[in-house]
């Protein structure tokens, strides 16, 4: 179950990731916002985008992931960045580290809307787990790759 | 105080910053803090000496019991004027000696620090304080030693010595930690002032020597202060002659006194001290190189100042003090000459040079007066001291080992005069009447200079070295000033020296006879010798080559542990792991968590129950499969289960990321799978079924056992609880799991995502290397043409850099 080679892709599964990729996005961009008030989180979320990152590869190879012209440490490291910078925030401006803080605005067409620090340390973990997901995907890429060079 | 090392740190910071682009001025702005410094302590002098230290006491880790506290007494003050002062010459010094070269920041801030952390050690009170300065020397003087960084030998020498330095440190940090509990007391001073003694002590005291006998280059370690002569010599003037090799001499100047007549504290010194005499003297002897051979002619003086301020009574204490002031100045000024002449000759080969007279008669005036004072004659401070040490030994009522104290340093003086002289006339005479210039081998390969191509050198060159040794000539004729002030400074360190004066000229009596007859003896021996040393050859030293097979077998050793341990075999790597979890959970339970076991309910409904057995079913069914992708497979199916149970026990958060994982898990690995033999690799001939099975079941068994436990043996009331209650309030979350994972335990969740983060760098570098090797093999298969180099590298901008 290599990654197919151009020859032998199947149109049919390229066209439902295609189609799949944006709705499994936004799935996981709800799973992390929600996450605070009911199940789902920046874990599960930041693993259903990195499910559409595996799919990609599987329709389209290594092609599909260099599309995404993202380097994996960069995802990795920005995650872990935003993180931590939310904990040293709160420990800046409450004097704890990890201090959650609230922050509730009205805005005109959503309603009340009320955003919570901890969602944004969230949102670090989401984007550190597609970062691993894709690391690990890449790595299998290489191989592949390094066994067509063999061929 | 405090800000004086403060001073000294920010110094070394403002040349250290600007790298590589740092200019001239590097050395005057690093020369400011040692001058604050020698101002403030000249300042300070009355003060002091009448008795008033100040002390500064800054807590750092209070757990542990650390603080910075230092303490100025007379011996720190004395030590501190030297430090700094001359510091401040040498600074000034490499200005003109280095001239122009784009790394002299670096090299001033390194001096700098060095000079911030050498007056830590003379200042510190806190036994830990004193340590942590002592590394801090070991640290900056491998910089330094190294610093010539291109060069292979100089970058072995610093290692060697810090190697050396720091294992004596690591000796040291035990016995002060051993002195800190028997003692009861975290200072120096209140150390010295109730010293505690038995054998505890006395394991201390030796680790404590070994430290300072590394530090000084003492027998045996002597051998690294030579090869650090491969730094540049104002380098070497500084710290391997007059600051960093006292390091040693200073802490067992301030124990002798107390600990002196404690065990085998005066055996040591004494055998240390004149190996060490008598090793560094004959040595310098075998040098062509003056600056290797005043190196080898610091060893021996060391050892002689060892001798003298171990003994610890309070006439050999204050010799030693006063010693250590004149060799601080005759040997700085030395060292600074050797580099004066070899900046301007070129060379500092004594076979080499020759109309140095002439050609710097003010730099060899300073040799002369400098080497005057190092081989003990009139009217030189070196002779004033010298003969108050033979006078103090003749004083001393310590039994035998006195005399062999004695008898040493007569004997070892006598060297002293022998090398010196031969330094003196190697650097400035023409050949020495009586030697033939048939040396064919010298003149073919280099010649002799020609004296009348030396440059003059320039008056800061020169400044240093004849300052100092003019202080050499003039403490000498003001011996009773310096010797009453000397005797003030010393009462810090045994407050009967307060009565002990030096004189100039002390008249006729057995020292000043001795003293006549060590100098005579020194002249016939150079004389004799003088033919012979010009062709001996200097490079073999027992204690490098013992020192380089102690290296070499560790490193040795290391690889066989290595080579024995990680075998690189996975199922190996996996028995060991498995078999060791479960050793430690048996021993748990072995010891008593058993009897918390609670059975907990199979099943709570029909649904729960089918989940619950079908995942049991699969997970036993993945041990029968026979090929890879069969087991994979089993393996997700009973993940799936998992997950179906915790959505019935209603945690759909763990459900939910059950599910992803268990996903995700699966189409790596089939992914990997594709890779590999669809069968399984045959089991490694030292693992028959049998073992395999026995591993698997304590496993399986013991986590069963202590899951089952665990989860009954609870003794505090559930913190569940109060997350609940206080999640919506204290953290705006309704979905308490999450509450936890980002606020509660926000913590923990930071450290997980941070090996996830390692991990996830770890994979994309295996990645990395592996790509990089395949290039470099097509590359050298020239299966991959500059072309396609290209394209590879325009890829590299893409997913995968």
């Amino acid at each position: 179950m290599t990654a197919p080679s151009p020859s032998r892709r199947s149109v049919v599964l390229t066209e439902t990731v295609n189609g799949l990729t944006p709705v499994l996005v936004l799935f996981s961009i709800f799973l992390t916002l929600r996450g605070h008030n009911a199940p789902g989180g920046g874990f599960s979320g930041g693993l259903v985008m990195g499910s559409a990152v595996v799919l990609r590869y599987l329709a389209a190879g290594p092609r599909g992931l260099r599309s995404l012209r993202i380097d994996p440490i960069v995802l990795i490291g920005a995650g872990l960045l935003i993180a931590v910078g939310v904990g040293l925030t709160s420990l800046v401006v409450d004097g704890s580290f990890l201090e959650s803080a609230i922050w509730k605005f009205h805005v005109a067409v959503l309603g009340d809307v009320k955003i919570v620090s901890s969602s944004l340390f969230d949102i670090g973990v989401h984007v550190l787990v597609v970062g691993v997901v894709m690391a690990v995907v890449v790595a299998l890429a290489e191989a592949d790759d390094e066994m067509r060079g063999r061929r | 105080l405090i800000l004086l090392l403060l001073a000294h740190l920010l110094a070394a910071i403002v040349c250290l910053a600007p790298g590589r682009r740092s200019a001239r001025w590097a050395m005057p702005i690093a020369a400011i803090a040692p001058a604050v410094t020698f101002g403030w302590l000249v300042s300070q002098t009355g003060a002091v000496l009448d008795g008033d230290t100040p002390t500064v006491d800054v807590e750092w880790i209070p757990q542990i019991a650390l603080s910075i506290s230092l303490r100025l007494d007379g011996f720190g003050l004395l030590m501190g004027l030297v430090v700094s002062g001359i510091g401040v010459l040498v600074l000034l010094y490499s200005m003109a000696y280095f001239g122009r070269r784009d790394d002299l920041g670096r090299l001033a801030g390194l001096l700098v620090a060095f000079a911030g952390a050498m007056l830590g050690i003379v200042w510190a009170d806190g036994l830990l304080t004193l340590f942590v300065f002592w590394e801090l020397t070991s640290i900056t003087s491998f910089l330094l030693i190294g610093f010539d960084d291109t060069n292979a030998a100089a970058r072995a020498a610093a290692m060697r010595a810090f190697l050396v330095t720091g294992a004596g440190g690591l000796a040291m940090l035990g016995g002060l930690i051993i002195l800190t509990i028997v003692g009861d007391t975290t200072t120096i001073s209140g150390l010295l002032a109730d010293p505690p003694s038995g054998t505890l002590t006395d394991v201390a005291l030796v680790l404590v020597l070994l430290g300072a006998f590394t530090k000084s280059a003492q027998f045996p370690f002597h051998f690294w202060l030579p090869g650090a002569m491969a730094a540049p010599t104002p380098v070497s003037a500084y710290l391997h002659s007059a600051t960093m090799v006292k390091a040693g001499l200073v802490v067992v100047a301030r124990f002798a006194p107390a600990f002196a007549a404690e065990g085998p504290w005066r055996v040591l010194v004494v055998g240390a001290g004149l190996a060490s005499l008598f090793i560094g003297g004959i040595r310098a002897m075998r040098q062509q190189d003056a600056k290797l051979a005043l190196a080898h002619g610091t060893v021996s003086q060391l050892g002689f100042l060892m001798v003298l301020l171990g003994l610890g009574t309070p006439a050999t204490t204050y010799a030693g003090v006063a010693m250590l002031l004149a060799h601080a100045l005759f040997k700085a000024s030395l060292f600074l000459s050797v580099g004066v002449i070899d900046h301007e000759a070129g060379t500092r080969d004594m076979r080499r040079l020759r109309g140095m007279l002439r050609a710097l008669p003010v730099v060899a005036a300073s040799v002369v007066v400098a080497a005057a004072s190092m081989a003990a004659i009139l009217p030189t401070f070196g002779f004033v001291a010298k003969e108050k040490a033979i006078d103090g030994l003749l004083d001393t009522d310590i039994g035998a080992i006195g005399t062999v104290a004695l008898v040493g340093i007569v004997l070892g003086s006598v060297l002293t005069v022998a090398y010196t002289i031969r330094i003196a006339v190697g650097l400035l005479g023409d050949d020495a009447p009586g030697i033939a210039d048939d040396d064919a081998d010298i003149e073919a390969a280099h010649g002799p200079i020609d004296a009348s191509a030396v440059h003059r050198p320039p008056f800061a060159l020169v400044g240093a070295p004849v300052l100092l040794a003019l202080l050499s000539l003039l403490f000498g004729f003001g011996a009773g000033a310096v010797g009453d002030w000397l005797a003030r400074a010393t009462t810090s360190l045994d407050p009967a020296t307060s009565s002990k004066h030096l004189v100039l000229w002390p008249g006729v009596n057995e020292a000043l006879l001795i003293s006549a007859g060590i100098i005579t003896a020194g002249v016939a021996l150079w004389w004799f010798t003088r033919a012979a040393t010009r062709t001996l050859d200097a490079s073999y030293s027992p204690a490098t080559v013992a020192y380089d097979r102690v290296y070499d077998g560790l490193i040795e050793g290391a690889r066989r542990t290595t080579a024995a341990t990680q075998s690189g075999s996975l199922p190996l790597y996996l028995a060991v792991v498995v078999s060791t979890v479960a050793a430690s959970l048996f021993v748990a339970i072995a010891a008593g968590a058993t009897d918390s076991i609670s059975s907990p309910r199979f099943s709570n409904s029909p649904v729960e129950f089918v989940a619950v057995v079908v995942t049991g079913l699969l997970a036993v069914a993945i041990v029968f499969a026979r090929n890879r992708f069969g087991a994979a497979v089993l393996l997700g199916g009973s993940g799936y289960g998992l997950a179906i149970v915790y959505l019935i026990q209603g945690a759909p958060d763990l459900a939910i990321t059950q599910f992803l994982v268990e996903t995700l898990t699966i189409v790596v690995f089939l992914l990997v799978l594709a890779r590999l033999p669809s069968e399984f690799s045959p089991a490694p001939p030292w693992a028959p079924k049998i073992v395999r099975i026995g591993i698997a079941t304590a496993v399986g068994v013991t986590v069963a056992v202590f899951a089952l436990s665990a989860s009954g043996s609870r003794t505090e009331p559930s913190v569940g609880e109060d997350y609940v209650a206080l999640s919506e309030p204290e953290a705006g979350g309704r979905n308490v799991v999450n509450v936890i994972l980002v606020d509660f335990r926000g913590f923990d969740t930071l450290g997980e995502i941070t090996v996830l983060a390692v991990a996830g760098a770890g994979v994309v570098n295996l990645v990395r290397s592996a790509r990089r090797q395949q290039r470099r093999k097509r590359l050298e298969d020239g299966t991959l043409a500059e072309g396609d180099q290209d394209l590879d590298t325009g890829r590299k901008v893409g997913v995968w850099r």
